[in-house]
């Protein structure tokens, strides 16, 4: 004869034997002792508002570059000015000077965390 | 790429600067000049590159000849142009090394277009161009637009016209520029894609 199910329900279902499911350490539950790059590599977007500004000119004047020549060296100076800059940051970045404070790059932070471990 | 270290310095070949630098230069390391630049009033760095853009199979003394053709028909060409001309005659340029230095000026593209995939669709982004980049753009564009002739037109003359005609700001090369600016415009919606 088959007992109704509600019967047990009352008890409630009953736990399961912890033997019986060892636990498996898929990932390692400890943290890297390193950082990714990835996040400092930053966008590669510029110069936006430079570029809406030149093709709004552009089209008023059916792409005649002479009479837009504000807008062309501002937005190849913008250009300029962040490639600069880009190239300064990576120099720094692979000079990898240490220095104390709560924004450092990658890099020195690898260095940072090669000298303080996770215990293995 | 260089086979030389980051340290080397570019050669300077203007010899008035090399006497000026002497001192401050004399104990840091200087790459070799390029086999192919002097001091000679005829150099122009530019005129230099695109000679070399002529260039095929490694027959320099050709490119030379046939870039030096080229600059004689202009000469010729604008000779008599200033002669038929009635009256405004200073605002011809006669000079063939500025001739070309203005019409690639005037073809140098701003923008490009570079693909991005972005959720399985290729999208066209416009992206602004590094100023090397734009001048080799220019000078490809003028010689592909000369190197597309008929058989029995020689490149010097068909490459003379091409100059010519983007040095006013008219011609091919000047309107392939434009189409590809206008291009860069009807795309602009995609501009915040880009390599990140």
């Amino acid at each position: 004869m088959r007992v109704p199910t509600a019967v047990y329900a009352a008890r409630g279902r009953q736990a399961q034997n912890e033997k019986d499911v060892p636990f498996q350490e898929i990932l390692p539950l400890r943290l890297k002792n390193t950082v990714s790059g990835k996040a400092d590599s930053g966008s590669d977007v510029a110069c936006l508002q430079e570029m809406g500004v030149l093709f709004a000119c552009l089209k008023d004047n059916e792409f005649v570059e002479k009479y837009c020549h504000k807008e062309i060296s501002q937005f190849k100076n913008c250009y300029k000015f962040y490639m600069d800059r880009k190239l300064e940051a990576k120099k720094t970045v692979n000079q990898g000077i240490v220095t104390p404070g709560n924004n450092l790059n990658y890099k020195q932070l690898n260095k940072y965390l090669r000298r303080f471990p996770n215990p293995v | 790429m260089s086979v030389y270290p980051q340290h080397f310095v570019d050669p300077i070949i203007n010899k008035s600067l090399q006497k000026e630098k002497a001192h401050e230069l004399s104990h840091i390391p200087i790459k070799p000049a390029l086999n192919v630049s002097t001091d000679s009033i005829f150099y122009g760095e530019l005129k230099q590159k695109f000679t070399n853009y002529i260039l095929k199979e490694g027959n320099s003394a050709l490119a030379r000849e046939l870039l030096t053709k080229t600059f004689e028909i202009i000469k010729r060409t604008q000779i008599e142009r200033l002669h038929l001309a009635k009256g405004d005659k200073g605002s011809i340029i006669t000079d063939a090394e500025t001739l070309l230095i203005n019409a690639i000026e005037n073809t140098r593209p701003l923008l490009h277009l570079s693909a991005i995939k972005r959720g399985g669709v290729k999208y066209q982004v416009p992206i602004p161009l590094t100023e090397k980049k734009s001048y080799f753009l220019a000078m490809k564009w003028i010689l592909e637009a000369a190197r597309e002739k008929e058989r029995k037109v020689s490149l010097p003359e068909k490459l003379a016209w091409e100059i010519l005609d983007a040095a006013c700001g008219q011609g091919r090369v000047v309107k392939r520029k434009d189409d590809l600016h206008r291009l860069c415009e009807s795309n602009r919606a995609y501009a915040h894609y880009r390599w990140s």
